[in-house]
């Protein structure tokens, strides 16, 4: 424990003057206010107007998302599985091969049906 | 909050006054306000001959939020009239304000329809640097009368209310340029 | 002023009024300058059958002097003119037309070019060894396509439109000068385009030269000339909302009086005259 006192010593001192000093500028340091000074930084032009909520914005990127969600989650257990194959049985390999089955199905429908098409 | 503003007068005042003044000039930051050929003297300035960075200035802030003094270097022309207005305005206070070069104080030889003659018409402006382009000792020279008088013995709270009242009262007696006698021959 | 120049776009200085230089300077043959000596039949038997077709049809050949200017600015003697120039004379003119054969592979370039688009030139000058030619404005889009896409001419780019203002020139007030380069053939030549102060449009190459898009919205932005078929003819240089057309002759300085302590001095082109 002993080497790593001061270590922690210097993670406290840097976390105490970081709490203090934003806190402690914000109350002593003027405030004069500017309507300009709440705009966003857009180089000294007027920043474009934005439409309401973000704007409409095509459906392929909600469906690529999903998609990327799916397999991942498939890779999630694919991986412990791998990881573990050595001291597995047969039964595992045929569970295995199920379950990836299933989702291959799946990706047919989907190649099938255009999700994976950008355009 | 903004104690700064509100601190009262006397003589703790003017310790408070020292102590922020010195930590003020230690450390302060230009805004890249380059605009034409006196910035390249600007960035000589910053370069390893005429060494800004020691005194602290070597970080030239890209963004208005960051830094604290403006260098408007070179002739503003009346498209960038509102951008250099805009940029101030974002800058928090405290700042300050050095015109660069004779185009940025008065307009320089361009006397014409496309340049402002003199930033002052759009920022309030604390130290004027004429030169065609000011070398950069002329610069440094700038950023030292701006530090000692301005940085160092800024008045806060109570005596920057009184040394504003007493500015403008002495701007309303003085007279106009145009009335005053004998001093070019 | 009797003596007319067939040479000489740029203002040439002829001296005071009192002291008239000599004449024009001699030119070597060296130098590539109109000669206007083959007739149509020597032309058509050629190796460049067209040029006869380069020029439309009862061009003068002589240019016009575009005016007489005195000093830098001002009227001369008794403004405010203090740069030492104010005793100067300059003719301000337009070189004679150059008649075809014209030297070179000039005569290549303008072959080539009548073939495709026949008679598109109102005048052809040529000046200390660079060519220009005077297109028609209805024919302006079809010469510069000509120019670009053929294998003989095949200049890809074109390096700046600019702009000039001649207010004596009734009918011709604004001119748009293209200049071209080809990188192939290692040639440069310039087409000029004119068009009067009450109708100034000229049709937009940003279709054939995408590259001349900024220099068109400046040249819109500095004299007024609208260029027909530009995807967004906007100012460039001046703010959004600027009136008027600075680069022309008859835009005023905008110049505002310097006040100094005890003094004022006005705008270079308001001072009086400091000579008796």
């Amino acid at each position: 424990m002993n080497p790593y006192i001061p270590i922690a010593g210097m993670v406290v001192l840097a976390t105490v003057f970081v709490l203090a000093a934003i806190p402690l500028s914000t109350v002593i340091g003027p405030a004069r206010y500017n309507r300009t000074k709440y705009d966003s930084f857009e180089c000294g032009l007027q920043a474009t107007p934005q439409p309401t909520n973000g704007g409409r914005f095509s459906v392929k990127y909600y469906v690529t998302a999903m998609l990327f969600i799916m397999f991942d989650i498939e890779i999630v257990f694919l991986y412990p599985w791998a990881v573990a194959f050595g001291a597995l049985d047969t039964l595992a390999v045929a569970a295995m091969i199920l379950f990836i089955v299933t989702v291959v199905v799946a990706y047919y429908y989907d190649l099938r049906r255009g999700g994976l098409d950008w355009d | 909050m903004g104690i700064e503003d509100h601190v009262p007068s006397g003589v703790l005042l003017t310790t408070v006054e020292a102590i922020a003044g010195w930590t003020r000039k230690a450390s302060f930051w230009p805004l890249t306000m380059g605009l034409a050929c006196c910035a390249i003297e600007m960035m000589q300035y910053g370069g390893p001959r005429h060494d800004a960075g020691r005194w602290g200035q070597e970080v030239f802030r890209a963004s208005p939020r960051q830094a604290d003094l403006m260098i408007v270097s070179g002739r503003v022309s009346q498209k960038m009239a509102p951008v250099v207005r805009q940029l101030w305005d974002q800058m928090p206070n405290p700042k300050w304000c050095i015109s660069m070069g004779v185009c940025a104080s008065t307009g320089g030889m361009f006397n014409n329809y496309a340049i402002i003659q003199g930033v002052d018409h759009i920022v309030p402006v604390d130290m004027y640097v004429p030169g065609c382009p000011p070398r950069p000792d002329m610069l440094i020279d700038a950023v030292f009368k701006l530090r000692e008088k301005e940085l160092q013995w800024g008045p806060i709270g109570a005596d920057r209310d009184k040394a504003i009242s007493e500015k403008e009262a002495a701007a309303l007696e003085a007279p106009a340029l145009l009335e005053q006698k004998g001093l070019m021959r | 002023m009797s003596e007319k120049n067939s040479e000489g776009r740029d203002p040439k200085v002829v001296g005071t009024a009192d002291n008239p230089v000599a004449g024009p300077e001699e030119v070597t043959k060296g130098e590539l300058i109109a000669e206007g000596t083959g007739s149509a039949s020597e032309l058509a038997s050629g190796p460049h059958a067209h040029l006869d077709r380069v020029l439309v049809p009862q061009t003068p050949t002589e240019g016009p002097v575009v005016t007489v200017r005195k000093g830098m600015w001002g009227p001369g003697h008794g403004s405010g003119d203090t740069s030492g120039f104010s005793g100067m004379t300059r003719i301000i003119e337009m070189p004679g037309t150059a008649t075809p054969p014209f030297g070179g592979w000039f005569d290549d370039v303008a072959d080539r070019v009548a073939e495709l688009v026949p008679h598109f030139a109102s005048r052809v000058m040529i000046w200390r060894g660079e060519i220009t030619f005077v297109v028609l404005r209805e024919k302006l889009l079809e010469v510069v396509k000509a120019l670009r896409d053929d294998p003989a001419l095949r200049f890809e780019v074109c390096m700046s439109v600019s702009g000039v203002h001649y207010p004596e020139m009734t009918g011709s007030e604004l001119h748009a000068v293209y200049d071209l380069l080809s990188y192939t053939h290692n040639r440069r030549i310039r087409l000029e385009v004119t068009c009067p102060d009450g109708d100034a449009h000229i049709p937009s190459v940003v279709p054939v030269y995408p590259m001349a898009n900024f220099h068109e919205r400046e040249t819109w932005d500095m004299f007024g000339i609208i260029f027909d078929g530009h995807p967004a003819l906007t100012r460039i240089l001046m703010p959004d909302d600027w009136v008027g057309h600075p680069q022309r002759k008859d835009y005023p300085l905008g110049g505002i009086p310097v006040e100094y302590k005890g003094a004022v001095v006005p705008p270079p082109d308001e001072r009086r005259s400091y000579q008796a």
